[in-house]
């Protein structure tokens, strides 16, 4: 198990990130603190010895992203929040974000944590399917089709 | 573009709050962090590895050097062999200034003691001394009689080219205040006869006599003083101890 100060160093370190990709996954701020229990609980109990801070990063990554996926598929999430509660998400944000926000956040769930993983993270395709366990190939495919959604729904935003 | 999305994920950060009960939740769910650490068996697993290695090489250390038997030798340098259960040599001692000298002189710790008793009765101090008609008396001494039956069966293989010794085999129980008075067992066995046939006697007084003189003492003491040990026979040494609690062996 490791220590008190370990857990706290990578909660500070890790905090914005899986808070991020709790925004993208999830509809709620009691769903985002389940997610943030599960994921730094397992980084307490685990064992795992982390080369580097990269890499540590990335256990991170993924690791919330499957807490995620877990919790959406339970049969009482999935039907008792609605879907309005989405658009609360970015409400921290200014109102120039906003829109590019909610762009993301209106793309289908598989494209979002690409989305987010390449333009924010800086993580390259092959990375990605590293860290999602998907085909790179796959992950460039997402990549595009997330950049001709999103594209779309800016250039429409900016056409309003 | 990319610079306007890099923005705007910025911008979303952990609350201080959410941060906070995950601390709390934490700390709870461990114990304050103690409450896993019995149940950590990977991290245990070197550990209890490296204590079996350790006990491992300590039991086999303990077993190897533990004398199971011990063959002392009395010409007058007086001389006491341990050997362990591998029949190797594992300590040597010198109960007189003699013993002490001639143990210094041989090199036998850790050979076979068959070839270590070779050695010593080859040895130029003890074939001199040997040579002016002493006799030498190697007794084995253990607890175990099987064990010390077999050691000496081999002795009296091995020494039967030597003249004037004389073999046999004690139990402990016999002998074991043999050291607290500074003798040999093989000393100490003569003793006790001499102290049947003189209540008197005192170690002292067999410390520095040779064993050719305290065996003609004996039978002086007990009637037979023109009676000469005999070169190709008994030596005449008796009492209980290992082989079915007869002592003495061959002579040759």
């Amino acid at each position: 198990m490791r220590s008190e100060g370990e857990v706290n160093r990578a909660i500070e370190r890790h905090a914005d990130t899986v808070r991020r990709l709790c925004m993208i996954h999830l509809k709620n701020y009691a769903d985002a603190e389940d997610i943030f229990q599960t994921v730094f609980l397992k980084y307490v109990l685990s064992s795992i010895s982390f080369e580097s801070q990269e890499h540590e990063r990335a256990w991170m990554i993924r690791v919330t992203v499957n807490a995620c996926k877990d919790l959406l598929k339970s049969f009482y999430r999935s039907r008792t929040v609605s879907l309005e509660e989405l658009v609360d998400w970015p409400a921290e944000a200014s109102a120039d974000h906003r829109e590019v926000l909610e762009a993301v956040l209106s793309l289908p769930k598989k494209y979002r944590v690409v989305v987010y993983l390449h333009y924010y993270e800086g993580y390259t395709a092959p990375e990605i399917g590293r860290i999602l366990r998907k085909n790179t190939n796959t992950v460039y495919t997402l990549l595009n089709r997330s950049r001709q959604m999103l594209k779309k729904k800016l250039e429409g935003l900016n056409d309003e | 573009m990319n610079d306007k999305w890099k923005e705007a994920f910025g911008e979303i950060h952990a609350e201080e709050e959410l941060k906070e009960s995950t601390r709390r939740f934490l700390a709870q769910k461990t114990g304050n962090y103690r409450k896993y650490h019995g149940w950590d068996y990977k991290r245990l697993v070197p550990v209890v590895a490296s204590m079996v290695i350790f006990l491992a090489g300590l039991g086999g250390y303990r077993v190897y050097f533990k004398p199971v038997s011990v063959i002392s030798i009395d010409v007058n340098p007086s001389l006491e062999l341990g050997v362990n259960r591998f029949d190797r040599v594992v300590s040597v001692e010198g109960f007189n200034e003699d013993g002490r000298k001639l143990a210094d002189s041989v090199n036998v710790k850790y050979a076979e003691y068959t070839d270590a008793l070779e050695q010593i009765l080859s040895n130029e101090s003890v074939r001199e001394i040997l040579g002016q008609d002493e006799v030498v008396t190697i007794d084995v001494v253990g607890e175990d009689e099987r064990e010390c039956g077999r050691i000496l069966s081999n002795i009296e293989h091995c020494t039967s080219g030597h003249r004037n010794t004389y073999c046999g085999s004690s139990n402990l129980e016999e002998v074991e205040a043999a050291h607290e008075i500074g003798l040999s067992y093989g000393k100490y066995r003569a003793y006790l006869e001499l102290r049947e046939l003189d209540p008197d006697v005192v170690p002292e007084d067999i410390q520095g006599m040779t064993m050719r003189e305290i065996r003609d003492l004996i039978q002086r003491l007990s009637g037979n003083a023109s009676e000469e040990i005999p070169e190709d026979g008994s030596p005449g040494m008796h009492g209980g101890g290992c082989r079915g609690g007869h002592h003495g062996g061959g002579h040759h």
